[in-house]
């Protein structure tokens, strides 16, 4: 096995952790925390759509965004490119790889073999670290796992050109330069606002704090959409995979944002962001009690029409907090 | 959330939570998935019993293995057609036996590599019994380069 000397950490998330891995590999010291708070990665989205299986909601913004908005905040430069030919997607990495360059590339979570099979589910906007190959296999850095892992060579290529909605069509991207200094200041409150600006006053009646108030006023009709009971409650259990397993550092982002804003408010000395950062870590304490909360009433199938009432409640009670939050932070940055 | 209530052991699903520490400072806590601990095997239960009430819709004819798959794996309507490569009506019609009679062999194949299954197991189920579980498992092989001819190979565990 070829390895590039890479450092392996698990991460929170698999698009900040990946982009801080290469970020740190680069010579930046930069936390993975900092990285999303700055690319503006907290949000929230309800989506009813053919392309899932049932209902879903999203806790952060649109994949991609995280690199993009560092990019554009940090003055970082990405090489990025996906690829119409199979070929020439394999072959660039490759001889990437050869150059002793780790590139991130993104894949069908599905096919990342070292996970457990439970786990494994066709998500097609995962991204790895890709360190090492031979003949065989790939040598992987995965935020999601322990090690660093061996993915079979034709599974890799299977994952970066599979089909289907937002296909990875072989995406990959790596650092080119880092400026030597960066307005930190500056990025976090752009970071921010454009954060605080998503979660209050877009105009769209399914995202942010109004994104929340349509999942807790769509979930009570749920059990109008399930096949029977048991599929009740795998999709109520699964508002706890959303919030807590799916890469989010727990409640949805919530906890990984308290942290951005306690390290931002020391990097530029602002204490009101201090007080900010107690109040998420409290707002994620809540939504965590509706992770556990769903997850038991889902176990227990207690699912009559007054407990979905109270989980509703619960919701509509984040969506209140979340108002006021965002908006006395969006004030403060503007 | 405090470090102490997020510890977890649970090597199975790992994963990392932002927590408050001892100092007041928060910081990363490599741990491990609440609901893998604690609810896993009731996930299992729910798996089992969709693939035995689906399997007897199956029998009956009155879904098609199309279907079968589609709800294993909670995919999408649109997201399976748009990976299939037809359109979601097409698929719509794929899931009733009515139209999966009809679909051709290249179809069918289609169909099997998204699910990542050889070709035959969208007409065949190989099953072994529960008791025997421990001592045998079933692997795949693809015997040839030909994709439409699969070798099962069951061996000893």
């Amino acid at each position: 096995m070829k390895e590039i000397d890479f450092e392996h950490k698990m991460a929170a998330h698999c698009e900040s952790g990946t982009v801080t891995a290469l970020l740190n590999h680069g010579g930046l010291e930069i936390t993975e925390p900092m990285i999303f708070g700055i690319a503006s990665g907290i949000f929230f989205g309800y989506f009813e759509s053919s392309v899932f299986s049932f209902p879903m909601f999203i806790v952060r913004n649109k994949p991609g965004s995280i690199r993009k908005n560092i990019i554009k905040r940090l003055g970082v430069n990405f090489y990025t490119r996906s690829f119409r030919s199979q070929e020439k997607g394999i072959e660039e990495l490759d001889s990437l790889l050869a150059e002793g360059r780790p590139v991130a590339t993104q894949v069908d979570f599905y096919y990342m073999e070292y996970m457990p099979e439970y786990l494994r589910t066709h998500m097609n906007v995962h991204f790895i670290n890709v360190i090492g190959k031979n003949e065989k296999s790939y040598l992987i850095s995965d935020s999601y796992y322990k090690e660093k892992a061996e993915l079979r060579t034709e599974l890799l290529h299977k994952a970066r050109f599979v089909g289907g909605n937002m296909a990875p069509k072989g995406f990959l991207f790596y650092p080119v330069s880092i400026p030597e200094n960066i307005d930190f200041e500056k990025a976090i409150r752009k970071g921010i606002k454009k954060a605080a600006h998503d979660m209050i006053k877009l105009p769209v009646p399914f995202v942010g704090v109004k994104g929340i108030r349509k999942f807790a006023k769509k979930v009570t009709g749920w059990p109008d959409l399930a096949r029977d009971i048991d599929h009740l409650s795998h999709e109520i259990m699964k508002i706890n995979v959303f919030l807590e397993d799916q890469g989010t550092g727990g409640a949805g982002f919530r906890f990984l944002y308290a942290t951005f804003l306690q390290q931002a408010a020391q990097k530029i000395n602002d204490a009101q962001l201090e007080g900010m950062s107690k109040r998420m870590m409290a707002i994620g304490d809540d939504w965590r009690n509706i992770s556990y909360f769903a997850a038991r009433i889902g176990k227990n199938r207690d699912l009559g029409e007054s407990r979905l009432d109270e989980l509703s409640q619960m919701i509509y009670m984040m969506a209140d907090k979340e108002q006021e939050f965002f908006t006395e932070l969006y004030k403060m940055v503007k | 959330m405090k470090e102490k209530e997020a510890q977890i052991n649970h090597d199975v699903h790992p994963l990392v939570l932002y927590v408050e520490k001892e100092d007041g400072t928060y910081g990363r806590l490599e741990t491990a998935s609440f609901l893998s601990k604690n609810y896993l095997d009731d996930y299992f239960d729910k798996v089992r019993k969709w693939d035995a009430e689906l399997k007897e819709k199956l029998d009956k004819g009155e879904i098609s293995p199309v279907y079968y798959y589609m709800i294993m794996l909670e995919m999408g309507e649109g997201d399976l057609a748009s990976r299939v490569g037809i359109s979601k009506w097409k698929l719509r019609r794929h899931l009733k036996m009515k139209a999966f009679e009809k679909m051709n062999l290249r179809m069918l194949r289609r169909y099997a590599d998204v699910f990542d299954i050889p070709v035959s197991n969208l007409l065949h189920f190989t099953v072994i019994k529960e008791k025997d579980q421990h001592k045998l498992k079933i692997t795949y092989q693809k015997a040839t380069s030909n994709p439409y001819i699969s070798v099962s190979k069951i061996e000893t565990v």
